[in-house]
């Protein structure tokens, strides 16, 4: 008797159209989505696989050339990619381990001793969300070696002076420092929110039977916090694989590509020495490494149900 | 009687610590912020001092005058404004649709669970691997530099986001509702209309801030394809006062801190879904 498609005006001017649209609601609501959507995704793949198995000479008039698998190969024989790869691992990885210890240990305390947290939010969100480039430049000026603040620091405490982001092997400390100033909020925010869900039954029934601080924390918090720590961590880690902002403002790749994250080498390989058919070879593999790792993850962690 | 005094002793030492590095972690996360703002209203003379200047110094809006009068700052905040409210009204109409679609009707077999994963996982992908097939498509059709282009990309990047909030809120609705208008005498699609979108206007509103910061906020797409006053937004503005041999420090630091004042306040309306927003819907904070 729910039938969609026997109610509604019967007669009228707009009713076969209504009856129509009624009987196709549900392709028709979804329709303009997935048409923009299937557009963005499938015309770039197909795109990058012609691409990448050909050379593509920047200037237009020069044919295109068929060289197989020949893009693939430079990827294994490219040492500044290689680094490149390197330096996102070890800046995704560093970040948001920081980030989420950091995160989840301010939330584990303010849940527990402060208790009107709004004022603190609000000042709290204000670093994930100002722009990129705003972020950017505000530790560009912290860490600007003549008359920034950090090696005002450095002095008061009796410390030599640093370049910061101009030194070899404190430029990429000074990128993971600017992130995890930026992004441990997000950690924090959503580590309070899965704490302010947890139920209180079981704490008190743990508290009757005499379990440790420490035994409540690893045999009930954590695993109730599960499902939002791994919300949380997917949507770092691939925010972090795909860098570029933080790295494109403070060192631009450098010092000699000890901060060359790997979206900026695409953008070099692609806008700089126009090596269009290389780029695309390139595209292609972090296309299937992400979208394959974080659909494993999704799925895994059944967060489309 | 002592470990009862002993036990206050330590809930009070914790208590402090708790509010000791409370303090802390609101300072570090201020200051940075703070420092942007002020270096955007002090002299030259006063933002390359050693020891630097903490709280005197006479203001000036010089470097406002010299960004936004003297260079064209005004006209990439403009371009700026008109694609990120583009944008979101663009993906909120399709999204909140696709959204409500995937929250209340029933697909053969599993599609409802594939074409949900499938509209997360595009979000997954990282606009690096797209910029190039993008570029050369927008070239193809010279739009390359234009807002149109901006806004096509962005509502490509927007509407996972915006599918899965909206379906987030409306699988918060009892579906009751609906039906009872349906039972009523109208449509599925008039259900929709006039009971379940009044009934989501906050969920709408939250969605919208957030599509509006993050067109707002993107650089790599906006770099790609601008180049110029036509389209250029303003976070490309400020990092092409950026450069290898002289950086503008007045100039981008008025820049930066006016970009990021309407969503400071942006973000504070929102605060109350922010979790949300934060995660695709998936944690309700």
């Amino acid at each position: 008797m729910n039938d969609p498609t026997m109610t509604g005006t019967v007669g009228g001017i707009g009713s076969a159209f209504e009856r129509w649209r009624e009987r196709h609601l549900r392709v028709l609501m979804l329709a303009p989505t997935l048409l923009i959507l299937a557009g963005l995704t499938l015309f770039p793949t197909v795109y990058m696989f012609t691409a990448a198995v050909q050379k593509v000479s920047p200037d237009p008039d020069v044919p295109r050339e068929f060289i197989g698998l020949g893009n693939f190969a430079r990827i294994l024989a490219d040492p500044e990619l290689h680094v490149a790869v390197k330096n996102t691992v070890v800046f995704t990885s560093i970040a948001v381990t920081l980030e989420f210890l950091l995160g989840l240990g301010l939330a584990l305390l303010f849940d527990k001793y402060i208790r009107r947290l709004n004022f603190l939010k609000t000042i709290l969100l204000v670093p994930m969300m100002i722009p990129p480039i705003a972020v950017a430049l505000t530790w560009k000026l912290i860490y600007q070696p003549q008359f920034g603040v950090l090696n005002e620091l450095m002095f008061r405490l009796g410390l030599p002076s640093q370049a910061w982001a101009g030194d070899v092997n404190l430029a990429m400390g000074t990128i993971i420092a600017a992130d995890v100033w930026e992004w441990t909020p997000f950690i924090f925010l959503l580590m309070l929110a899965g704490l302010a869900s947890l139920p209180s039954e079981p704490y008190e029934a743990a508290q009757v039977d005499g379990a440790s601080a420490w035994r409540q924390f690893w045999d009930l918090t954590v695993p109730f916090l599960k499902p939002v720590i791994a919300i949380a961590l997917i949507l770092r880690i691939m925010d972090a694989l795909r860098l570029f902002d933080l790295v494109f403002i403070l060192t631009v790749g450098g010092p000699a590509g000890a901060t060359e994250t790997l979206s900026l080498y695409v953008f070099k390989v692609a806008f700089t020495f126009v090596d269009i058919g290389y780029a695309a070879a390139i595209s292609l593999v972090i296309l299937f490494v992400t979208v394959g790792f974080s659909s494993w993850f999704i799925k895994r962690m059944r967060l489309a149900d | 009687m002592t470990t009862r005094v002993q036990h206050r002793a330590t809930e009070v030492i914790s208590r402090l610590l708790a509010y000791l590095v409370m303090a802390f972690a609101l300072f570090i996360t201020i200051f940075p912020i703070y420092w942007l703002a002020v270096n955007s209203f002090k002299l030259d003379i006063d933002i390359f001092a050693v020891p630097p200047v903490w709280f005197e110094f006479s203001p000036t809006l010089k470097h406002y005058d010299a960004a936004f009068i003297g260079q064209p700052f005004l006209i990439y905040a403009l371009n700026s404004l008109i694609i990120a409210v583009t944008t979101t009204i663009v993906s909120l109409v399709f999204g909140t649709m696709a959204g409500y679609a995937l929250a209340r009707f029933d697909y053969p077999g599993r599609w409802r669970y594939q074409i949900s994963f499938w509209i997360l996982s595009t979000r997954m992908m990282p606009p690096i691997v797209t910029i190039i097939p993008l570029f050369i498509f927008f070239n193809f059709f010279g739009l390359l530099n234009t807002k149109l282009a901006v806004v096509v990309a962005y509502t490509a990047f927007n509407l996972p986001f915006v599918t899965w909030m909206m379906k987030s809120y409306f699988q918060d609705l009892p579906p009751e509702l609906e039906e009872a208008a349906m039972v009523d005498g109208d449509t599925r699609w008039g259900a929709f209309l006039h009971v379940a979108l009044p009934l989501a206007r906050p969920g709408l509103a939250a969605t919208a801030i957030f599509s509006l910061i993050l067109a707002w906020n993107e650089f790599l797409l906006a770099l790609i394809l601008t180049q110029t006053e036509r389209a250029m937004t303003l976070p490309v503005g400020i990092s092409g006062r950026v450069t290898q041999y002289t950086t503008h420090w007045g100039e981008i630091s008025a820049a930066g801190f006016l970009a990021s004042v309407p969503i400071i306040i942006f973000a504070l309306i929102v605060q109350r879904h922010l979790v949300r927003g934060l995660s695709f819907g998936a944690v309700k904070g």
